[in-house]
């Protein structure tokens, strides 16, 4: 366990805080993000959007618009039908219109775009735009969306399309159920909580939360000829690919989708957002186009689900888990989106790391008329959490044991399954655990302090596919090319740390060439915390294959066997004499010439048992209370990486510094509310993110690094983890304070002050 | 109706342009190829479009572009010297202060302004000036960090 | 990006008033611009066309006789958190400014701008109008003062004819022995609630009664009846007891993202008594 890592001498790269690679980039402002490109000859669209939440389209009234200056065109749902597009988007369930069709399912959706030369000019013309609604029944609450009486809000499924497979079948139709998953085992649950000692039953909120990735989405799309090009915001590039190729009926080789740095992306730019517009709009007109959504737009386009859970524990005398029950609701908003990947992994990362004899999760994620919800970083883990995790606390709280103690006594060891056939746990939770107690001087002596902990452990990396490939230039110089897209993480920098490491070269030698369909290799996702992981991987096979490719010249070009080859630091030796590879390369080409090595991982062999890995989630924090305000103080944050290796211990500091952020962002002031039928707070005014003056008094970030990874040199991944555990981490300390517990989040200092008067009365 | 002729002295280049009076100072900036100003918010809240006009940080998504007429304005392009980084700069990179760097030459550039009225600012003072910067990557502290560094730097050169 | 506009620069205080005649509703009056031109961006208001004041040179004036302060209407709160003049007279109001929304709205929003939109969740007109402050304003009909409380008239309401403009605001000059205090609560952009109270405190008794005013929790920043504080011990739980109950009562908190009706009617009396406490504090 260190604060500092102390770098090792078994590796020259991989384990040094190197700089990173877009540092002169973005400190000097020539980064250029996707809002940053603009071509000749480019036309601006804006969105039309819906003024009603549920209403069928009448009609939609565009002569004034269109006859306005600089309007090239204005464009609907139905165009994009008639001109026999497959007018739909999504990865699981083909549902998503990219203009609407017939109806309109939420407060805000694009109804229809308007092109024109300049973006005031479609801005103008956009409010000419008239819409008739015929006003169908609304439905915010999920609770009620699952009541008979509820309006439908999809009468048809759309096709299934998700090669990752759902847990659960699907909901019926009529009941506005877009997915549930079930995970369960152990037999008859009612008798094992018939036969507890102790049972601590509740319902619990998780809020509407909005990612706020500052660079809000934006494309720029155009034809070449026949060929579609997009440049945004994206991260997953490959899974816009296949989404735009499907829309446009092109084949995969003629799309072309490609993410410069990425303003921010915390799972937010995961999946098709407004490509599908821009490359819609590039089609009708001719022209390149690109559109750029505000903030307020964005918070439009994606948001996170909510979730409401009902949750048992029950516990022996001697606090060790008997069973766990979860009921949970999710309000996934219009369209299918994400929602049952979220859902499935809300119900995975409820009940935690810990021996549990019997187990009943359900998760329904359900359609309302609200903005869709997507991935956002946890991905379930934190709506799990204030349930699961905090239930650790109060059955501690009604046992009287300590809380450090009763998870002690129930968390699963180092290799062992605690989820039925899934990849047995690859870390030391109850070390992990021990370290951060230690580090926040648990249990505390401060008076007016207190101390919330947690741990779990998310199934992450979501699925192992991932492609690398590395050339090798005749003065040794490498080109890395991923398809992992570089969203603030780092990935470029530790991608090429691994490249460094595995080649023997200079980092300075090893440029990145990332995120472009066009020009990289096949990377399934950047997201879910495995880049380093699973890209890692790819990336060290790339390394390998190019050594052995240097060594078949070698063998060719200096005429030795292949036996009397050695793999040097970026080189080889041959009969005594020490070539670099660009040496090799030379000789083999007679002048200039590379060596091109590719690296594929699929599950199989190391990523065979799912899921990859687990991505630990140990962070706690001590807080105190302004006794009059309700409003919290944190004053000591503590995270444990438990990254197996870290490959730059200063970017995973990062990464767990800004998780842990967001994670309090969540568990003290941030929720998404809804007025009636719209957002009441669609702006970073009223939606309020943690700031400067949310810098905890004292911040230690730990690693644990005991090379127990799937990944290279025994990583694991991280960047979500250790937000994941903040909201219980609140809401215990909170419930230690005052002797009540809450239940809700976010607890704005009103929540805290009616918590306090709560316990006044008990 | 009508463009306006202003003269500016912008990142320390005379500049004589021709804009309308509704036009924004970051829609101007980025209009001349300055694309490290950056949009977000729109509503002065973030910081991210930040700017500095006649050495004060303003939001330039809410500032017209009319009001640098005679005003020297710097954006974070103006701050190395070739390639000659800033301190600020360099610290910048040091302490790891941004990850996705979209908020980061927002934060740069309010950054010169409290070093140059302050230039030996303790934490708390950072955190002020900085609170009306929003960064959703960080968590902050290693901003402050680097700020404190720049400071260090500064006053050594002198 | 914002609508068409002009912006006319008027350069003298004659002038101004002249396009406000021309002009009518067409027209607002724009110095910094940081509440005007938000609201155009957010499409809650539209002008075609702006006069612009920053060019008349003595708006931007900050002075004081012995007996005022007098802030010209183009004085930024960045101008007056830094002015000799205020740090001498009334460092009390500069600290106020200087923790008005944040460093870039400071540096090129006016003080006046802020009265003139009267945003509700306000710092300033709590303790202008606990000082009696006035806004000095020049139309038409020649020139007036009107205190704060007869100027801001209700939500984003003032009492500006058609044809005035601000030019000054200008603050009585409290005796050296008066303590004054503002103490807020503020979580999102803007304050949740603010209170000003200002006061002569002898041996710990108040002499004369307190000022106290509620700010950013009502329409408007709202004076608390105090008459019967005069003479009182400061100190007595008692007596920060009964200004809480007064401040509490003197308001009718307005319901929103901020928090509900009771909660803010909460903070009001843990910041009167906070605001009473600030003021103990303080050396005579």
């Amino acid at each position: 366990m260190s604060a500092e890592h102390g770098g090792t001498t078994e590796h020259r790269v991989v384990g040094t805080s190197a700089r990173r690679a877009d540092g002169i980039a973005k400190v000097t402002g020539s980064a250029r993000y996707a809002v940053d490109l603009s071509v000749p000859g480019m036309a601006h669209a804006v969105v039309v959007r819906s003024t009603r939440a549920h209403a069928r389209i009448a009609g939609i009234e565009r002569d004034a618009a269109a006859a306005s200056p600089g309007v090239i065109r204005v464009l609907t749902g139905d165009d994009l039908l008639a001109a026999g597009l497959t007018p739909y988007y999504g990865h699981v369930v083909l549902d998503h219109p990219v203009l609407a069709i017939e109806r309109v399912r939420f407060h805000g959706e694009p109804v229809a775009l308007v092109i024109a030369e300049t973006k005031r000019e479609a801005a103008e013309a956009a409010e000419l735009v008239e819409v008739a609604y015929e006003e169908l029944p609304v439905v915010i609450d999920a609770h009620d969306a699952l009541k008979p009486d509820a309006p439908n809000l999809h009468e048809r499924r759309g096709e299934r399309v998700g090669d990752e497979g759902m847990d659960e079948g699907e909901g019926g139709l009529a009941t506005n159920i877009c997915a549930i998953a079930r995970v369960g085992w152990g037999g008859d649950i009612e008798d094992a909580f018939t036969k507890a000692h102790v049972v601590v039953e509740g319902e619990y909120r998780y809020p509407m939360l909005y990612g706020y990735a500052m660079e809000p989405y934006n494309a720029l799309a155009f034809f070449d000829q026949g060929d579609l090009v997009v440049y945004s915001s994206a991260q997953h590039v490959y899974m816009v690919r296949r989404d735009l190729a499907r829309m446009f009926h092109l084949p995969l080789a003629r799309v072309r989708v490609s993410a410069p740095y990425v303003g921010g992306g915390y799972g937010t730019k995961s999946y098709t957002k407004v490509e599908g517009m821009t490359a819609a709009a590039a089609c009708f007109t001719g022209r390149p186009v690109k559109l750029d959504l505000s903030v307020e737009e964005a918070i439009l386009t994606t948001r996170s689900a909510a979730a409401h859970i009902r949750a048992r524990s029950a516990f022996t005398k001697d606090g060790l888990l008997l069973a766990r029950d979860f009921d949970i609701v999710m309000n996934s908003g219009a369209y299918t989106d994400n929602t049952p990947l979220v859902n499935s992994k809300t119900a995975n990362r409820c009940f935690g790391p810990y021996r549990i004899p019997a187990l009943r999760v359900l998760a329904r994620s359900v359609f309302t008329n609200t903005v869709p919800s997507s991935s956002l970083r946890g991905f379930g883990a934190p709506q799990g959490n204030i349930a699961g995790e905090l239930q650790m606390d109060e059955a501690a709280a009604k046992l009287g044991i300590d809380p450090v103690e009763l998870r002690l006594r129930n968390l699963v060891g180092p290799g062992e399954e605690f989820m039925p056939g899934k990849r047995p746990l690859d870390a030391d939770l109850k070390d992990d655990l021990r370290c951060l107690s230690a580090a926040l001087e648990w249990p505390g002596a401060t008076a007016g302090h207190s101390i919330g902990l947690g741990v779990s452990a998310s199934d992450a990396g979501a699925y192992p596919t991932s492609t690398a490939a590395v050339r090798i230039h005749s003065d040794t110089s490498i080109t890395l090319f991923t398809g992992s897209t570089e969203l603030g993480q780092g990935s470029r920098t530790v991608l090429a740390q691994i490249v460094a490491e595995e080649l023997g070269v200079p980092l300075e030698s090893v440029s990145v060439i990332n995120g472009d369909t066009g020009v990289v290799t096949y990377e399934r996702t950047t997201g879910a915390s495995r880049t380093t992981t699973i890209t890692g991987r790819a990336v060290q096979e790339a390394c390998r294959d190019a050594r052995r490719r240097v060594r078949e010249l070698a063998v060719q070009a200096l005429s030795v066997s292949s036996g009397e080859i050695e793999d040097t630091a970026g080189g080889v030796r041959a009969k005594g004499k020490e070539l670099s590879y660009g040496e090799v390369i030379e000789k083999w080409f007679g002048a200039g010439g590379e060596v091109l090595g590719h690296g594929a991982v699929r599950r199989a062999e190391g990523f065979a048992k799912m899921p990859p890995f687990y991505e630990i989630g140990c962070s706690g924090l001590e807080l105190t209370v302004d006794r009059e305000t309700g409003q919290v103080h944190v004053t000591k944050l503590t995270t444990v990486g438990d990254v197996g290796f870290a490959i730059n211990p200063a970017l995973v500091h990062g990464q767990d510094a800004g998780a842990a952020m967001m994670g309090m962002g969540a568990a003290l002031h941030e929720e998404l509310v809804y007025d009636g039928e719209q957002l009441a707070n669609p702006n970073v005014v009223d939606y309020r993110v943690p700031r400067f003056s949310d810098i905890p008094d004292q911040l230690i970030h730990l690693l644990a690094e005991r090379r127990d990874g799937s990944g290279p040199y025994g990583a694991k991944g991280a960047g979500e983890g250790a937000g994941n555990t903040i909201g219980s981490s609140v809401a215990s300390a909170l419930g230690r304070l005052f002797g009540v517990f809450p239940h809700q989040l976010p607890m704005t200092p009103e929540r805290v002050w009616r918590l306090m008067r709560e316990a006044k009365r008990e | 109706m009508g463009k306006r002729e202003i003269e500016l002295r912008l990142n320390g280049v005379e500049r004589r342009l021709e804009v309308e009076d509704q036009v924004l100072l970051i829609e101007l900036v980025r209009g001349l190829g300055l694309v490290g100003t950056k949009l977000s918010c729109d509503t002065q809240v973030c910081g991210a479009c930040t700017v500095l006009l006649d050495g004060r940080p303003v939001s330039s998504c809410t500032t017209l572009a009319i009001e640098a007429d005679g005003k020297p304005v710097e954006t974070i392009e103006g701050l190395a010297d070739g390639t000659k980084l800033h301190p600020l700069q360099e610290a910048f990179i040091d302490r790891f202060a941004f990850q996705c760097g979209y908020c980061t030459p927002g934060m740069i550039v309010s950054a010169k302004a409290l070093l140059e009225a302050r230039p030996d600012p303790d934490a708390p003072a950072v955190r002020h000036w900085m609170e009306g910067n929003i960064c959703r990557c960080s968590g902050y502290q290693t901003i402050v960090d680097a700020v404190l560094d720049a400071a260090d730097r500064m006053r050594s050169a002198r | 990006m914002l609508r068409r506009f002009d912006v006319h620069r008027a350069t003298s205080v004659k002038e101004a008033v002249r396009l406000r005649q021309m002009l009518g509703e067409d027209a607002a009056v724009y110095a910094g611009g940081t509440e005007l031109l938000l609201a155009m961006k957010l499409g809650v208001a539209r002008w075609p066309h702006l006069i612009d004041v920053k060019p008349i040179a003595s708006l931007r004036e900050i002075t004081a006789t012995k007996d005022t302060l007098r802030i010209g209407a183009t004085a930024t709160h960045w101008d007056i958190e830094r002015d000799t003049v205020v740090a001498k007279t009334l460092p009390a109001f500069a600290r106020l400014e200087a923790s008005v929304a944040n460093v870039r709205v400071r540096a090129a929003g006016t003080l006046a701008g802020n009265l003139a939109f009267a945003e509700p969740h306000a710092d300033p007109p709590a303790l202008l109008l606990a000082l009696g402050g006035r806004v000095v304003l020049e139309g038409g009909a020649g020139s007036r003062s009107l205190p704060i409380a007869d100027f801001i008239t209700g939500m984003y309401q003032t009492a500006i004819a058609a044809d005035e403009i601000i030019v000054a605001i200008e603050v009585p000059l409290p005796a050296s022995d008066v303590r004054i205090a503002y103490v807020k609560f503020q979580i999102l952009e803007r304050p949740s609630v603010g209170v000003a109270a200002v006061a002569t405190v002898r041996d710990g008794r108040f002499v004369g009664a307190p000022t106290v005013v509620v700010g950013a929790v009502d329409e408007m920043a709202r004076a608390v009846p105090t008459a019967q504080f005069a003479g009182a011990d400061a100190r007595a739980a008692g007596t920060r007891d009964a200004i809480a109950e007064a401040a509490r009562g003197a308001v009718e908190p307005t319901a929103d993202l901020a928090g509900s009706v009771e909660y803010k009617r909460h903070l009001v009396g843990v910041f009167a008594q906070r605001a009473v406490d600030s003021l103990l504090a303080q050396a005579s």
